[in-house]
């Protein structure tokens, strides 16, 4: 992970990073309502939170508890539907599409649960991908190599387990030197020992690059390896934990 | 290239079929654009060529006849810039071999040297020598024919004189670039030629030294065509001049532009049909394309790709689609122009008729068809563009469903599982249904236009030749004579009936609108050639009023009871206002009929007839052409069966070329139609399908769900498609409908069988490749990925 993150100390033309624990994402009274009138549906009703350069978050909670609406919203996926959503100040819930398209770019690095790899391209022209739009992005193949891939360069998805997948997916994400990394279930689909990977690979990139991790799960065991825990239900915080030491991920098991 | 290049390479490659059967649409499409565009060109720029080497005439006047003197005082109008005085005589040959007689137009070239105008093209042989007697130049139509070549002898009876000939040369004519009798719609090379002969031994025979009976006149630079015109006639007027007239008017050039107008009307009516189909495919499959790649299009813009950037990746399918169909449509229209071309050389005879692309209409094809791909193309990608990455990202909720209508009314129980989930199927996707639906319905449609076509050539010749004419030949006197000369015919073997007819030239005169054309005189109720109206019930002549052809009537705006000024052209030059008693249906040119003895009091010339109809024993037929031969009175024999065959061998094969060509597009466009239907059909379903096979359905009940939706839609569109063919047949006829020929709308039976069988016949077949294609369907994985 050296490698990562000499490169990324090299990167350039951005702003300064910030230093370790300071705010990232500063969340208000955050809401998001699908629908309206009856059939409405309060996906987010209000949440407070801040999220700190350099950390690892999980986020825990069944399906429906909002986990989801909430990493669109830092994702800039999606814009809320009332409250404070800043990310280094600027206001995300503000941003038109041009905006927002751009902080994706630049900013943001997408792991999802259903991998969302291109079946057309292969495993390195998935990541290379993102070099046709980030500034300074890592070669695919260093990227590939981070998440131990570097073997399997030229299969096509359908040729790749679903562990293989998902580390292609996240080599895609790490790819552009993101300063936020978005993790929507990663290991949902995987089995115990090819989740640890995954996981092991996103954990090292938080640790190396100070980037801002973020993991949205239903499996508490993952809390253990997170710096913080929110715990959310029906819209809303219900939990904030704050782990004294961070479990390494080898020492999970579900 | 690009990842997102790569990308769409890799998915066109998926896709290949169906973007393939895009491509082929609109390929039909651009062929017909750019072969019907280079045609036009290529008789545009091959008649002008011709008309300016030759030195075709401006102006044209016949008379009976004026004396050499007269076309010196032509050459003196002002705006008159060259004469070419001449003798022109219709003419029958005998032709050894030929039972029929041939009727031919004799005109001649100066004694010595090239005439001033309209000035012959060599083929072979030689031309005429000087002072030479006994040599002609023959037409080449006429003579590839009969196989004649230099040196072939002929017999001609020249003013009831039997004169052997020889052929010295294989000539072409500006004056003849479509080579048919005068006043006939269809060429008839196998009885009709042009003879040159030197102008001492034509006028010598026909007590014309002298003198001349037709005049070319090339105008200067600016002159004005009218005012020549009037004084031409002015002068011509004591020598029996029929009224002159401009390029406008004359039979062979009128012909070459009806053709290019027909073209015309051809390359947008097809190309805009064609080019529809394959925009609304390419909705069709772009829709699915953006549907399937749901997910893909939210990652990328998640990972940060802009709308303008996705947006382009999809446009991207469609220019590769116009691409690949502007290409093969462009190599396909250069090698049918080709042919066509060649098949041109049967109507219309240049020195130099090549094949010309028309380089405009590349453009004009890469842009109508990228409008089309665009159109297309435009509301799917525009969904892409919209779609909002978070929404994107979720999987698609699960359709709803209910029972179907049919269901609900009851009878559901008596359908089985698959099919009543075809139903559901369509019924939760009424859009998608409505769509499939119109894509069958215009398959069928385009599949009726060219049968139509077919039809209604097929029609109007049997209108013309066993409706309209049931006499077995025209013989036609020299000059109009006295009515006893109808006795001479009765007398000629096999003959069971003559009923006699007057034709002169006139003018019909509405308003600012005037038509040149033939007056037929006819007895009220003819038997043999019969004056018909709109429901072919036959109209009685009536003793006052003149009938005119429906198209006349048109063109000259008027309504039964309104007066024409009818002007005769010749002899006493009566200028008379008869009422409008009737219209009759005519296919071909415009037609105008009095009763015969209503013309001639209206002409003021007695009772004369130019010829007869006459009905003849078949079994005496051989005898009665052998008379007819010899026969000094009669100047041109028109044999119905002869011109019938000749038809059949020379336009119906090139019209069913023709309509080979557009019906073998049609046919494709509906294979190509009905396939990406089923095509669609499949891949929407595919794991739907699969989990119907995982859930232990054999492949048989899993393919019933496929063709009982297609076959639902396929009921449903096919008659309405039946429907809309009319329609767009009833366009494309309109657009290339002129005053020579016109086509009327026959919609047959055996039309509607076609198209319904072959879009039966596609739906059968796209079903089969499906079905193959559901046996390949990879359970495990149509269940985990979608691709």
């Amino acid at each position: 992970m050296n490698a990562l993150a000499h490169s990324s100390a090299a990167s350039s033309g951005r702003p300064p990073d910030l230093a370790r624990g300071e705010v990232v994402f500063h969340v208000r009274n955050l809401s998001k309502t699908y629908g309206t009138g009856e059939a409405a549906v309060h996906a987010l009703a209000g949440v407070d939170l801040d999220f700190r350069q350099g950390e690892l978050v999980v986020l825990l909670g069944p399906s429906g508890s909002g986990k989801s609406t909430l990493l669109n919203l830092l994702g800039g996926l999606d814009t809320p539907s009332a409250g404070t959503l800043l990310y280094r100040g600027w206001d995300l819930g503000a941003a038109d599409e041009a905006g927002l398209t751009q902080y994706r770019r630049e900013d943001v690095g997408f792991v999802f649960q259903a991998y969302n790899l291109i079946p057309s391209l292969t495993a390195r022209e998935n990541v290379g991908l993102i070099g046709e739009l980030a500034s300074d992005p890592l070669p695919a193949e260093e990227a590939l190599r981070l998440v131990g891939l570097g073997a399997r360069l030229d299969h096509f998805p359908a040729q790749l387990s679903g562990g293989e997948q998902q580390r292609v997916a996240i080599a895609r994400a790490i790819a552009k030197r993101p300063r936020v990394l978005l993790c929507d279930e990663p290991t949902g689909a995987l089995d115990v020992r090819t989740g640890i990977v995954v996981l092991e690979a996103i954990e090292s990139i938080n640790r190396e690059l100070g980037t801002l991790a973020a993991i949205i799960t239903h499996n508490a065991v993952m809390a253990a390896m997170a710096d913080r825990v929110f715990s959310l239900s029906d819209g809303r915080v219900v939990n904030v934990q704050t782990n004294a030491q961070r479990a390494p991920v080898s020492t999970l098991a579900w | 290239m690009s990842l997102l290049d790569r990308k769409l390479l890799r998915d066109l490659r998926a896709l290949k079929s169906q973007a393939l059967a895009v491509a082929l649409v609109m390929a039909c499409g651009l062929t017909m654009m750019v072969m019907t565009r280079s045609l036009i060109v290529s008789l545009e720029s091959a008649r002008m060529r011709y008309y300016e080497e030759y030195r075709f005439a401006d102006v044209f006047a016949r008379m009976k006849r004026a004396p050499d003197d007269v076309a010196r005082r032509i050459a003196e109008i002002p705006g008159v810039a060259a004469v070419q005085p001449s003798v022109g005589r219709m003419v029958t040959i005998d032709l050894a071999g030929l039972p029929e007689p041939v009727m031919a137009w004799f005109g001649t070239v100066p004694e010595r040297g090239e005439p001033l105008l309209n000035r012959l093209h060599l083929r072979r042989g030689r031309l005429l020598e000087p002072e030479a007697r006994g040599e002609i130049l023959v037409s080449e139509a006429f003579a590839e024919v009969h196989g004649l070549g230099p040196g072939d002898e002929l017999a001609a009876i020249l003013n009831g004189r039997k004169v052997p000939l020889r052929i010295a040369g294989i000539v072409l004519s500006p004056e003849f670039v479509f080579e048919a009798p005068p006043g006939a719609a269809l060429p008839d090379n196998r009885t009709f030629a042009v003879v040159w002969m030197n102008y001492q031994e034509l006028a010598e025979a026909f007590n014309m030294e002298g003198a001349f009976n037709q005049v070319s006149v090339a105008l200067e630079p600016g002159a004005s065509e009218r005012s020549v015109i009037a004084e031409l006639d002015r002068l011509l007027v004591p020598y029996g001049g029929l009224r002159s007239y401009g390029r406008a008017h004359h039979a062979s050039d009128v012909r070459v532009d009806d053709e290019i107008r027909v073209l015309l009307g051809l390359s947008v009516g097809f190309p805009i049909v064609f080019l529809a189909v394959g925009a609304f495919m390419t909705h069709a499959v772009m829709s699915r394309q953006i549907t399937l790649q749901r997910e893909q299009i939210a990652m990328l813009k998640a990972c940060g790709f802009g709308r303008r950037e996705i947006g382009l990746h999809y446009l991207k399918f469609a220019i590769v689609i116009v691409t690949v169909g502007t290409v093969l449509g462009v190599i396909g229209g250069v090698l049918l122009g080709h042919r066509l071309v060649d098949l041109y050389h049967r109507f219309f005879r240049f020195p130099d008729l090549h094949f010309e692309l028309a380089t405009g209409v590349l453009f004009a094809a890469a842009a109508a068809s990228a409008l089309a791909a665009v159109i297309g193309v435009w509301g799917a990608v525009r969904r892409a563009m919209r779609l909002p990455p978070a929404e994107a990202m979720r999987p698609e909720p699960p359709a709803q469903f209910e029972p179907s209508f049919i269901e609900r009314i009851g009878i559901g129980r008596w359908i089985g599982v698959s099919l009543r989930m075809a139903l559901r199927n369509l019924q939760r996707k009424p859009v998608q249904a409505l769509l499939t639906a119109t894509a069958l319905s215009l398959a069928t449609a385009i599949l009726i236009i060219p049968n139509a076509f077919r039809d209604g050539v097929s029609y109007v010749l049997d209108f013309q030749w066993d409706i309209v004419q049931r006499q077995s030949a025209t013989v036609s006197l020299v000059e109009p004579g006295p009515s006893r000369a109808l006795a001479d015919f009765r007398t000629l073997p096999g003959v069971v009936s003559a009923e006699p007819f007057r034709a002169t030239p006139v003018e019909l005169v509405s308003g600012p609108i005037a038509r040149r054309l033939n007056l037929i005189g006819l007895r009220g109720e003819g038997g043999l050639s019969r004056v018909l109206d709109g429901e072919l019930r036959q109209i009685v002549l009536p003793p006052r009023g003149i009938v005119l052809s429906s198209k006349l009537g048109e063109v000259l705006g008027v309504r039964i009871g309104d007066e024409v000024l009818v002007r005769s052209l010749e002899g006493k030059r009566v200028e008379r206002l008869v009422p409008v008693a009737a219209f009759s249906e005519d296919f071909a040119g415009v037609s105008a009929f009095m009763e015969l003895t209503a013309l001639n009091r209206l002409l003021l010339e007695g009772d004369l007839v130019s010829g007869a109809y006459i009905a003849v024993d078949r079994g005496r037929w051989g005898d009665f052409l052998a008379a007819v031969k010899e026969t000094p009175r009669a100047t041109s024999v028109v044999v119905k069966e002869a011109m019938r065959e000749s038809f059949r061998k020379t336009t119906a094969e090139s019209i069913g070329v023709l309509q080979m060509i557009y019906l073998l597009f049609a046919t494709l466009v509906a294979f190509g139609i009905v396939y990406n239907s089923a095509r669609i059909s499949l891949s929407e379903r595919a794991r739907e399908l699969a989990t119907l096979r995982v859930l232990g359905f054999t492949r048989g009940e899993v393919g019933a769900v496929l063709v009982g939706e297609l076959t639902i839609l396929a009921v449903l569109a096919v008659p309405v498609g039946l429907w809309l063919g009319g329609w767009l047949a009833r366009g494309l006829l309109t657009i290339v409908n002129t005053e020579t020929v016109r086509l009327p709308l026959v919609l047959t039976l055996a039309n509607y069988s076609f198209a319904a069988s072959v879009i039966t016949v596609a739906t059968v077949v796209s079903l089969l490749v499906a079905a193959r294609r559901i046996r390949e369907i990879d359970l495990v994985s149509a269940l985990k990925v979608r691709d």
